[in-house]
């Protein structure tokens, strides 16, 4: 059942802090935000949200280290790259748990998809452009930024030395896509579907072809908040999780497309948002069935494992963005708050996966957490 | 001199600093205006200094800028006792962002940032704050009360509750704040 259980905590369990402004940026992966703030999933475990929308995950960050904001929708990336300072301040991050899987795409000009689909190879296509490749993405240690160049070296295109990458706001990228600025884009939706609609561009490859159910968006916070407020670090987990078991609805999906179209929220007609957050694509154009965006999947989706952090630090230090001798193991396990996540999803009622997880990756290699050093050893494209 | 470059992206009046900034002797680039123009000129033009709105949506081209090019502008945040972090502080609240270059020292923001912040109205901003957090409270008792109203004359549990004011909600398209306002002013009038 979706209805949350009624409250039963002592004194001892009180949120110590009650008021949690959320920053979350207009995606439709922030869906879990709208929903639990627009059904105040909250008032059950004691805790009142209010939602920040950020312009900018520089805005996300900063507003985390300074305390303006609680916690936020952040790209996973994010969190470890104020982890380790990489290109900006330093800060003790933590993963409260896994907000969604799946959802992003990557988008091709026109005339670029139209030669990528007639010879179904990348590099060749590009080479018809006779000039280096511009592609856009969201963060410089983002997941976008981790999948395009994923995506890009497994069919043998070099992501810091045969194109130019650069960061557009998304709402910016199908302008300059449009205008011809860009070739390529990774970024969520609705962007990728908003390209397609304004005829900009084509989505040539979701997320989910790259890395079958591959962790996208945290809740992140500072970790001197779990630290010092225990109980409602905890309690906005529980309440996170109903949020993110409504969404599994599809019912409840389509309501929260509607409410996601608002100004205030994401700003883009419900028909653009609505389709693909319900996993409706348009299969014909993709080698593999998409997997739609999920964010709950009897909690399979949820859970902070710590070897989905270590994939992204293997990816940097694959990328040049991280070296030297730092226990990237240690530095994932320490952001992950798995114990605080166990008892939020005990209190939920809600199934912890295994520990282990092996997915196959679109160049074949396995990825397991269990031996990111001889991961790291395989890839033939890297910095 | 620092050469300063400023982005005008947004509504904000950031474009009134030129002159301000030219006054005091900085040299003072062309300003910028969208993101896709950003690289271009940061790579060309060699600013020592970015001056951006916290607000604005290009400040992730400059996060790239800094990660990729050794060169470029580096953001600026570190909370600490010393003066010169604290005004760092006071102009990220009122909406300020400073992008440095490595190797020059944080004080030589201090003038910069001391007459950008002059140029915001932080008053507004606190003052918009306040009337939302007001609006939250009265927001959470109205639920409150509509909830146990369902409770007492429906003989609902609290979840029976919280679950028919929501469908309500999904079922009208509004707030379940606004339901719970339906609610009570309706009991209200009927007693």
């Amino acid at each position: 059942m979706n209805t949350p259980k009624a409250a039963s905590h002592s004194a001892a369990d009180k949120p110590e802090k009650t008021h949690i402004r959320l920053g979350f940026v207009a995606l439709s992966d922030a869906a879990p935000l709208a929903a639990a703030k627009i059904l105040e999933f909250g008032h059950s475990h004691g805790l009142t949200l209010e939602l920040c929308r950020q312009a900018s995950w520089a805005a996300v960050r900063d507003k985390l280290l300074s305390g303006e904001i609680d916690a936020a929708h952040a790209l996973y990336g994010l969190v470890y790259g104020v982890q380790l300072g990489i290109g900006g301040p330093q800060g003790d991050m933590a993963v409260l748990m896994v907000l969604n899987r799946n959802g992003q795409a990557i988008t091709l000009s026109n005339p670029l998809a139209e030669a990528f689909n007639q010879s179904g190879n990348l590099k060749q296509a590009l080479a018809s452009l006779g000039r280096p490749p511009v592609f856009a993405q969201t963060f410089p240690t983002g997941t976008h930024a981790m999948w395009l160049y994923y995506w890009l070296a497994a069919q043998g295109v070099h992501p810091l030395r045969d194109i130019r990458s650069i960061v557009i706001p998304p709402p910016q990228m199908v302008d300059a896509l449009a205008e011809g600025q860009l070739d390529g884009l990774c970024v969520g939706e609705p962007w990728n579907a908003v390209a397609e609609a304004r005829q900009a561009g084509r989505t040539v490859a979701v997320t989910s072809e790259i890395w079958p159910n591959h962790p996208e968006k945290v809740l992140a916070s500072r970790r001197d908040f779990v630290a010092l407020y225990p109980n409602t670090a905890r309690a906005l987990v529980q309440t996170m999780l109903e949020a993110c078991r409504w969404l599994d609805s599809p019912a409840h999906r389509a309501d929260i497309s509607t409410w996601l179209a608002a100004p205030e929220l994401i700003g883009v007609p419900r028909e653009l948002i609505a389709p693909r957050l319900l996993g409706d694509y348009d299969v014909v154009q993709f080698p593999k069935r998409p997997l739609p965006v999920s964010f709950f999947d009897e909690g399979a989706v949820n859970y902070p494992r710590p070897s989905d952090g270590l994939w992204f630090l293997t990816q940097y230090r694959r990328w040049g963005l991280l070296s030297g001798d730092h226990d990237d193991a240690a530095i994932a396990s320490a952001i992950s708050q798995t114990t605080m996540y166990r008892e939020a999803a005990a209190l939920a009622d809600v199934r912890v996966p295994d520990e282990i997880r092996a997915d196959t990756l679109i160049d074949g290699r396995i990825w397991d957490g269990r031996d990111p050093a001889a991961c790291l050893d395989g890839f033939a494209v890297r910095a | 001199m620092l050469r300063v470059l400023l982005v005008t992206d947004t509504d904000k009046p950031i474009g009134d600093l030129r002159q301000a900034l030219a006054r005091l002797g900085y040299d003072m680039l062309a300003e910028v205006a969208t993101p896709a123009a950003l690289p271009k000129v940061v790579e060309e033009q060699r600013p020592d200094v970015v001056i951006i709105d916290t607000e604005s949506p290009s400040r992730d081209t400059l996060e790239q800028l800094a990660v990729m090019n050794e060169t470029a502008p580096r953001p600026v945040l570190m909370f600490s006792n010393d003066s010169d972090q604290q005004l760092i502080h006071a102009a990220v609240s009122a909406g300020v962002s400073a992008y440095l270059v490595e190797g020059l020292e944080a004080s030589r923001l201090a003038p910069i940032l001391e007459v950008a912040l002059a140029r915001f109205a932080r008053e507004v901003q606190l003052r918009q704050r306040l009337a939302e957090a007001e609006n939250e409270l009265a927001d959470r008792k109205l639920i409150d009360r509509a909830k146990r109203l369902l409770m007492d004359r429906h003989k609902m549990s609290e979840p029976e509750a919280y679950a028919t004011l929501r469908k309500r909600a999904m079922d009208q398209g509004v707030k379940l704040a606004e339901v719970a306002r339906q609610l009570v002013s309706m009991t209200d009038l009927l007693g």
